[in-house]
């Protein structure tokens, strides 16, 4: 199958870049002098977060079209995008403690920034498991696609919280409504790795894509039930 | 005097290796299943 090899390409290509994104963040990008080398965690921590939350908007979106259109495909893409960015969502949640622990003194802090993106998380996974729960594919798009829609509504909480509420997490640095607080060759290191997630996010969410096909096919032709 | 550098590194290389288990070892999960439904 034909979309299979090309997300395989895709993911693989992005597995080697980000390699190249270790050397460019390890070698060639300049120490920050308050924070030292774990401020050099940003670079995974920001485009990951970032993907973490479109990929939920993106989740939410095809939700909505397929309640109205009933476009299996739809539905197919918001599995794979929400099992993406259950992905990027668990390393957010693993590199932020480990940055945060010798910047804050603390693992943790159920501050509003790092509580939502648990929620995130959380909905990311109930999202996963209502799926696996529901055995008519018809009522199971249906569920799943209201979850969606909600999660997409927790997205602006997620990433405003820092603006609304008084919280341990720093401000945004790049994605601000004014010019990125970063020297040039740290903006660089930061724009590679934003380019590297966005390959791997497509290469998942296509992979994943295929992988829901080849199963319906596998169902329909197992005598299991089509989508409705 | 200029302030020192904090000396951090063990975190970094920490979180580096852990978000390259979580990516890595999600394509490969992505790899076996789909080789899995093909062969079924």
């Amino acid at each position: 199958m034909k979309m299979i090899r090309v997300g395989r390409w895709m993911t693989a290509i992005a597995l080697v870049l980000l390699a190249g994104v270790y050397v460019r963040a390890l070698v060639y990008t300049p120490v920050e002098r308050s924070q030292g080398l774990a401020q050099k965690i940003f670079y995974l921590h920001v485009p990951a977060a970032i993907w973490a939350e479109t990929a939920m908007v993106l989740v939410g979106l095809a939700s909505i079209f397929y309640l109205f259109l009933k476009d299996p495909r739809l539905d197919r893409f918001a599995e794979s995008s929400a099992e993406a960015g259950a992905v990027f969502a668990a390393v957010v949640l693993t590199t932020g403690p480990i940055w945060g622990k010798p910047i804050w003194g603390t693992w943790w802090s159920w501050d509003a920034r790092l509580t939502l993106t648990l929620f995130l998380f959380l909905l990311y996974v109930g999202y996963l498991l209502l799926r696996g729960a529901v055995a008519d594919p018809g009522a199971r798009a249906r569920y799943a696609a209201v979850l969606g829609i909600c999660g997409m509504v927790l997205v602006p909480f997620v990433h405003l919280s820092v603006y609304m509420f008084r919280t341990l997490h720093p401000m945004p640095i790049v994605l601000k409504p004014s010019a990125p607080s970063l020297p040039p060759s740290m903006l660089a290191t930061w724009l590679f790795s934003l380019l590297v997630f966005t390959l791997l996010y497509v290469g998942f969410v296509v992979q994943r894509y295929a992988l829901s096909y080849l199963r319906e096919q596998l169902e329909a032709a197992t005598g299991g039930i089509g989508h409705a | 005097m200029p302030e020192a550098v904090p000396q951090n590194a063990g975190y970094m290389i920490a979180a580096y290796i852990i978000v390259a288990v979580i990516l890595g070892g999600y394509a490969l999960s992505l790899y076996l299943r789909t080789r899995r439904s093909l062969r079924a």
